[in-house]
């Protein structure tokens, strides 16, 4: 509640230190300081909140306070001051609007922190766009590169027609239930006598969000949003966005299609698989670190959809520790990235000798990605598959999802060869510092933490 | 049959009907007028539901804003048909399979829908003061907080309009 309204004033305040301070690098020093701030405002939000469901309600139902959602806040802006303190340098390079990149940041926060505690469609739909909007433009912010203004386009316009079909679900459910306060719906709907309105409702959702987590049908605009996008931007949507509206995804099939559960789940299964399918296969043939990296969001995003195929407690703790190690891992390995000159394969050759510490950290990045145990993205991978194995149903998508999982050791493992095993001098953009190596040993660290005591990272979730 | 109902039946009509003009006609300039006659007949259709200021919201930002600003785009782009792009035959074969199934499954969920009447006395219930307090006292939130959305939306117009320094940074940078 209290970050609401603090990282909207921050995000006011960057644009005035926009306007104030010309140098660039303390308006990054600013941002993260802010980011810190709004770290702690998100400590206490979530030390205050009360065990009691009933003092959970606010603004006349409009938001609903629950213990995970307040944990996984924490947890994004945790993220995303990892974030700021990785890319910061990298952000200048961007281009001029410095200032207003990071308060856009700020509002994408507020954005986040709707969807993780909305109780009322509407919030959801605000928080949706909160979250596009500022993202639209981010990918555009690279102004002399027209592949950044094709990426920003091209996001603009299929996620305007997406948010036209969210709405149209919207508009059938209300239809059906004559209501949007997610709890009402639920209770509204009946499985055994469900209005056809409804349930052609929960379908527009659904496409809805599948296209909002780039799931695979409408996973097009993906690889070339995330290709054409400043690579530090690419970062940030590719992770900590793509977890919050996840978390919506979760959040309202949960809470309102939870007893529903029959109508949709094949739907569902089906898009996993092709999701899984399409990211693993396709992201075996890419020549570009950076494009693979976007294939490879896709297929994590199927895995990320196993957290809401399962319609059951662990479903929560699968999202909330999927979301924090996948993000960790690929803001460390895109800060990797940023550094080299060159994003092919190639451009990787020999890093091992040149830059060891960097080759190092990149390598544990790429083993958290593809799941190897000691790293967070094994434990990650072990809690959404765990939570679709308790629910019962859908053993063969598990099975699938493991094998999936081996292809993408393939691609993964494609890099650390690379680095470690083919001759060559990576052309470096910047030289690394004592304070980049300091921040990567922490993500690294952060990483092996997340694998080795998962359950720090659940806060009794 | 008595007055609402013809004129429930006429504005149906007139909405459809300029609704398949839209897509149907070949010059963007005839869809766009098209456009703006489905919008005055849901207008019409808001009237009939008591919602007086919803009728003269979406009369004055739909009909007059945007759709006059769809109308200039189009002109000053100078869009006519011959300049329409080509859809391969089996783009255009899988639209119509996908629009069709579309179609089929809204028809279906719409035929079994049980209606429920308007309720034709509260006659006042579209009235701005009605609203406000709806807005102001339920809805108050999401109100406030769509403030975010247009700040950033502004903030965007501002970094994607605004000239980048001529001097490119040095290669490599």
């Amino acid at each position: 509640m209290k970050a609401i309204i603090a990282t909207t004033i921050f995000g006011v305040i960057m644009m005035f230190a926009g306007l104030m301070v010309s140098n660039k690098k303390s308006i990054v020093a600013i941002a993260t300081m802010l980011f810190a701030a709004l770290l702690g405002v998100n400590i206490w939000d979530l030390t205050a909140t009360s065990a009691d469901a009933a003092n959970n309600l606010y603004f006349n139902n409009m938001l609903r306070i629950e213990h995970y959602s307040m944990w996984f806040n924490t947890l994004m802006t945790g993220c995303t001051l990892l974030y700021a303190l990785l890319m910061g340098k990298e952000i200048i390079k961007v281009g001029m609007h410095v200032a207003e990149y990071f308060a856009l940041i700020f509002f994408i926060l507020c954005g986040l922190y709707l969807l993780s505690t909305y109780n009322n469609m509407l919030m959801m739909f605000i928080g949706i766009e909160i979250l596009s909007i500022p993202q639209y433009i981010l990918a555009g912010s690279d102004k002399r590169n027209l592949k950044s203004s094709e990426a920003s386009l091209k996001y603009f316009l299929m996620g305007s027609f997406t948010t036209g079909i969210l709405l149209m679900g919207i508009t059938l459910l209300y239809g059906a239930s004559r209501s949007f306060n997610i709890m009402e719906i639920a209770s509204m709907l009946n499985s055994d006598a469900l209005n056809p309105l409804a349930l052609a409702g929960i379908l527009f959702i659904m496409i809805a969000f599948a296209f909002k987590v780039s799931a695979a049908p409408m996973h097009m605009w993906t690889p070339d949003v995330y290709d054409g996008s400043p690579t530090p931007f690419t970062a940030y949507m590719s992770t900590v966005l793509k977890a919050a509206a996840f978390f919506a995804f979760l959040r309202l099939f949960q809470v309102s299609f939870n007893t529903l559960s029959a109508h949709w789940t094949l739907i569902l299964a089906i898009i996993t698989a092709a999701t899984l399918l399409v990211g693993n296969v396709t992201a075996v043939f890419q020549q570009s670190v950076k494009r693979m990296l976007a294939y490879s969001s896709i297929a994590q995003a199927g895995f990320m959809l196993f957290a809401v195929l399962a319609v059951n407690k662990f479903a929560w703790q699968g999202i909330i520790i999927y979301a924090a190690a996948y993000s960790v891992a690929t803001i460390g390995l895109f800060s990797v990235l940023v550094k080299l000159k060159d994003f092919t394969y190639d451009g990787f050759n020999g890093l091992a000798k040149k830059e060891p510490f960097l080759a190092f950290t990149a390598s544990i990045f790429l083993f958290s990605l593809a799941g190897i145990p000691l790293t967070g993205g094994f434990m990650a991978k072990y809690y959404v598959l765990l939570a679709v194995v308790q629910q019962g149903q859908l053993m063969w998508l598990v099975i699938f999802a493991l094998l999936m999982a081996a292809i993408s050791v393939f691609y993964y493992f494609r890099v650390i060869i690379a680095m470690y095993f083919k001759p060559g001098n990576p052309e470096m953009s910047s030289t690394l510092t004592t304070g980049d190596k300091l921040m990567l040993g922490i993500t690294c660290a952060l990483v092996i933490l997340i694998g080795v005591a998962p359950q720090l990272f659940l806060n009794g979730i | 049959m008595n007055l609402y109902d013809t004129l429930f039946w006429f504005l149906s009509a007139v909405s459809v009907g300029c609704a398949l003009g839209v897509i149907l006609s070949r010059n963007p300039v005839n869809s766009v007028l098209f456009l703006v006659l489905t919008f005055v007949s849901i207008s019409g259709h808001y009237i009939l539901m008591n919602a007086q200021f919803l009728f003269i919201v979406n009369l004055i930002v739909y009909t007059g804003a945007i759709m006059v600003l769809f109308l200039f785009v189009i002109m000053l782009m100078n869009l006519n048909a011959d300049v329409e792009p080509q859809k391969g035959q089996l783009v255009q074969l899988a639209g119509v399979v996908s629009g069709g199934v579309l179609f089929l499954v809204l028809l279906a969920a719409v035929k079994t829908a049980s209606p429920v009447p308007i309720d034709k006395a509260s006659i006042d219930i579209g009235l701005i003061t009605n609203l406000g307090k709806v807005l102001f006292k339920d809805f108050v939130l999401p109100f406030e907080i769509s403030s975010v959305l247009f700040l950033s939306a502004m903030i965007g117009a501002v970094v994607i309009g605004k000239k980048e320094e001529s001097t490119p940074l040095p290669s490599g940078e």
